[in-house]
């Protein structure tokens, strides 16, 4: 099968039962995405597939053929740059053992792809499905309302 | 310069150890409260947040070497017993599989009192054997295919069983730890109760928690030519360098134990843990790298917790508040093994008090050991405390931050010596003034209605001195970008971040030009585990002293250069300036111009000062909502306010208290292992039903620190704060519900059920 992962297409042979989550990091080595609970309780293992947010320990790779899967590692502006929610992650320190991070930042783009001006109650639920242990909350929330603003107009 | 070799003492997680320090080179004055700094004490963004958001950090479970295989673990699914037939060879013909491992095949090490791969079974989850594969999958199927039977023995799962005179034995030794119980007095606490006008006794209990680092215990190992290559995800690369030398019979140059990034410890990842010795054995049988992740099971069920307590408190005060006796008897569950983290010692430290009198007894079970977690018998103590002070302000209608100052206490009562500074007065008085305690807590409240509101506070204290030894090693290229090498740990803290600044600050650097190396024992100088909250105050000032002799060496170097001597030498911004003649040359047109003379400064921290306590202080205040129909707690905000010396950068530093609140929020309202007494066994291994807060459950937090440089604790005037925030924030909670409910509350998580419990039996 193939698989279209940051817009690159690799041919996978993939066994039935093999989770998008190994076939992104064992196979494909893009070790962004995180194993933590391996049972869509936490949020570190957030993927996007054709721009929705999807927990990859719990979907089949098989049944990705011809999806587009963007990763932590497809995030962020061609020239290098950070895309405007990390560099918030950044400037808002909401990061801190950075296990989390890249499920928080796809989870924060599918939100905002959603619900472009959140609200603080939005951002709470949005991202009630990814767990950080170290308690960067509220700094996850000044971030992802900081990345909101400036998308506003024509972004 | 002739070497000198002292003693100090240093206090780590709450055990006062001496230790050798050689005395460093020099010895700066202290960065005094008003002195002009630039660097240390700005926001300056946390160094290693690009790679954490662009997913480039590379972390021990996402280490990838090529021929690389995957270990999983077979453990014991009863408490007790006897493993009576093992037979790895099922497994071992499976495809993919390429090896296991069981008690012969690795070393004899003992991990809490237990031996690795032990056919006598102590507890739900110890390891058995391991089996390795090319892939995890292949890994953990073939642990089905193992052919093995135990017999159950009778187990042990609560303190009361593990003393009644009938008990099983679960350690060779006996049911409690050696120097159990440990009896701590000051005083004479029987006379001090006489001497009580009001006497308060209430019994306190406080859950197993657990410290679910999202990144689980792990390594990967590799061999090669008879060297050792260990990937862990550690806060102590040379602590673990040290046990698996000694393990495998090897000399320490022989180890190289690396460590970059890692996805949390607080507090349970301070050796080798039963992964690294599998991994290193594996790989060594194998002659393959090989990854020995634990699984979310294995990370909930044998990691370490945070032990459970009972804690039997009685205060006596006279009528004004002022304290005449504290009294605790405590038992601490300890599982199958760990260290003597008690309840007790924040009973004699917190509040003026002539008699104070403890008993902890440490009490072994059939379940998986303790380890430190984030200020270890402080959290567990400050509920038991604070708690019984609300109850003691309650039976005296005082005010509870009243009684608290009414009984301030000036100096380290036990030890009977000063401490380096104490700012908790201010710590009151601010967090008061934000929170708006006065006003909030004289409110007439409304007890009749569903949702009830109450506000709460706590104080604490931990020691947070740090010491030596740590070394740093200042390097600055032929460019003039500049090097921080140290093996200490950035465990998510901001170290790396806060020590770049220290070194930009003394070298009159860009901070964008100083990076910090940390996490390999091969190539850094030693620096001790990152626990206790020690690294800032222990590390900061050794790369003080190395910015300090690269600098002096720099402008040396420089003076020539500039036609003037090097004490009319001054550097900012990258750039060297004479104040004489005004000319002036970057650091790094200095350093090309030296060719390939490197600038390198050594540095070291020196000892604590003598007969000093060097903590750290601050009071939680809590205000709550309680809806009376389902029991649910809200947390609606939180003030956190600390004293813990300078701080280098408040950015970070906030973030630390933000972090320390929210996990003892949720030891307050949602944590807590549930064990199925019957079988021994975790009932709630997961992260779905082991609740640590979410993004939705956390409240407003006001967290921020009193100004100022404690000089006395060393030279940076930085004293440690990852602990403290997680210490009384759970009694702040517990105080709130309780004012809101006008019942006493005595036991944490305050989950529906509880709530309602105590609303039913008040």
């Amino acid at each position: 099968m193939r698989l279209i992962v940051n817009g690159a297409s690799y041919d996978v042979v993939a066994p039935a039962h093999e989770t998008l989550l190994v076939t992104l990091r064992e196979r494909l080595h893009l070790t962004g995405t995180k194993l933590v609970c391996g049972r869509g309780e936490c949020g570190a293992c957030t993927v996007l597939l054709d721009g929705t947010s999807a927990y990859s320990c719990l979907t089949l790779t098989v049944a990705c053929d011809g999806v587009s899967i963007t990763t932590i590692e497809g995030v962020g502006r061609g020239d290098g740059g950070l895309h405007p929610i990390q560099a918030a992650f950044v400037e808002h320190d909401a990061t801190q053992c950075g296990f989390c991070t890249p499920g928080q930042i796809l989870a924060a783009i599918d939100l905002l792809g959603r619900i472009p001006d959140p609200t603080e109650a939005d951002v709470r639920r949005g991202m009630s499905g990814n767990l950080c242990r170290c308690g960067t909350y509220p700094k996850i929330v000044r971030a992802v309302l900081a990345a909101a603003a400036p998308a506003l107009p024509n972004d | 310069m002739t070497k000198r070799f002292v003693t100090t003492k240093v206090e780590v997680e709450g055990r006062e150890e001496t230790k050798v320090v050689e005395l460093p080179a020099r010895d700066p004055a202290p960065w005094g409260a008003d002195a002009d700094l630039h660097i240390v004490g700005q926001r300056v963004a946390r160094m290693d947040a690009t790679e954490k958001v662009t997913g480039e950090a590379r972390f021990t479970a996402d280490m990838q070497l090529p021929g690389m295989l995957y270990a999983a673990i077979l453990r014991a699914p009863i408490a007790r017993g006897r493993v009576t037939r093992l037979d790895l060879s099922p497994a071992l013909e499976l495809g993919g599989v390429r090896g296991g491992v069981s008690i012969d095949d690795v070393p004899n090490v003992k991990l809490d009192g237990v031996r690795l791969f032990d056919r006598d079974i102590h507890y739900a989850g110890q390891p058995i054997a391991a089996i390795c594969a090319d892939s995890l999958d292949a890994a953990e199927r073939a642990l089905h295919a193992i052919s093995w039977e135990c017999e159950h023995e009778p187990h042990v799962s609560t303190p009361e069983q593990a003393l009644h005179q009938n008990a099983p034995k679960i350690r060779p030794a006996g049911n409690t730890a050696r120097n159990s119980p440990r009896v701590m007095t000051r005083g004479d606490v029987e006379a001090g109760l006489r001497e009580a006008e009001v006497t308060i006794t209430r019994e306190y209990r406080t859950p197993v928690a657990l410290h679910t680092a999202l990144e689980p215990h792990g390594a990967v190992a590799e061999w090669s030519g008879g060297f050792l290559t260990v990937w862990e995800s550690t806060q102590g690369i040379f602590m673990t360098r040290a046990e698996v030398a000694k393990a495998f019979k090897l000399p320490l140059s022989s180890v190289r134990v690396i460590k970059n990034y890692m996805g949390g410890g607080f507090g349970a990842k301070n050796g080798a843990p039963h992964s690294t010795y599998i991994a290193v054995a594996l790989a060594k049988k194998l002659g393959r790298p090989v990854r020995c992740i634990l699984d979310r099971e294995g990370e909930q069920t044998d990691a370490g917790n945070r032990p459970a307590t009972i804690q039997r408190v009685t205060l006596g005060a006279k009528r004004d508040g002022s304290l005449t006796a504290i009294k605790l008897e405590a038992t601490v569950t300890l599982g199958i093994g760990g260290w003597l983290a008690g309840p007790a010692r924040i009973y004699h430290e917190m509040y003026r008090c002539a008699n104070v009198h403890s008993t902890e007894a440490f009490v072994y079970t059939n379940t998986g050991a303790m380890a430190s977690f984030r200020a270890p018998g402080h959290v567990e103590g400050a509920f038991g405390l604070e708690c019984g002070m609300d109850a003691l302000a309650r039976e005296l209608e005082l005010d509870p931050l009243e009684l608290r100052r009414r009984n301030y206490a000036k100096d380290d009562q036990d030890k009977k010596r000063a401490y380096s500074e104490k700012r908790l007065d201010e710590c009151y008085r601010l967090g008061a003034q934000r929170f708006g305690w006065g006003h909030a807590r004289g409110e007439e409240r409304d007890t009749s209605g569903r949702f009830r509101r109450g506000v709460g506070m706590a104080s604490l204290t931990w020691g947070a001195g740090g010491g030596p030894p740590a070394y740093a090693t200042v390097r600055i290229n032929r460019d003039g970008t500049i090097e921080v090498l140290t093996g200490a740990q950035d465990l998510g803290t901001g170290a790396r971040t806060v020590l770049a600044q220290i070194a930009a600050e003394v070298l009159g650097a860009k901070v964008s030009d100083v990076r910090t190396v940390l996490g390999d024992t091969e190539r850094l100088p030693f620096a001790s585990n990152s626990w206790g909250s020690i690294t800032t105050a222990s590390v900061g000032p050794a790369v003080r002293v190395a910015a300090e002799e690269a600098r002096d060496s720099l402008f040396e170097a420089a003076a020539g250069m500039l036609d003037t001597d090097a004490n009319d030498l001054e550097s900012k911004d990258s750039e060297i300036h004479a104040k004489s003649n005004d000319k002036c040359l970057t650091i790094g047109q200095v350093c090309e111009k030296l060719g390939d003379v490197m600038i390198i400064g050594q540095g070291s921290r020196g000892p604590n000062p003598q007969n000093t306590a060097i903590s750290a202080f601050g009071a939680q205040f809590a205000e709550v909502e309680v809806d009376t129909e389902t029991g649910r707690v809200r947390v609606l905000r939180i003030v956190s306010v600390h004293d813990s010396g300078r701080i280098i950068n408040p950015t970070l530093a906030e973030s630390q208290l933000e972090g320390g609140v929210i996990q003892g929020l949720g030891y307050a309202l949602f944590e807590e292992r549930v064990l199925d007494e019957r079988l021994g066994v975790s009932l709630n291994p997961t992260m779905h039903d082991y609740k640590i807060p979410t993004i939705a459950d956390v409240p407003k937090i006001d967290a921020f620190f009193v100004d100022g440089s404690d000089t006395a604790a060393n030279h940076t005037g930085a004293k440690g704060l990852a602990e403290p925030p997680i210490i009384g924030t759970a009694p702040a909670i517990a105080n709130a519900v309780a004012h809101a409910l006008g019942v006493d509350v005595t036991e944490i998580p305050l989950t529906p059920w509880r709530v309602l419990e105590a609303l039913t039996t008040s």
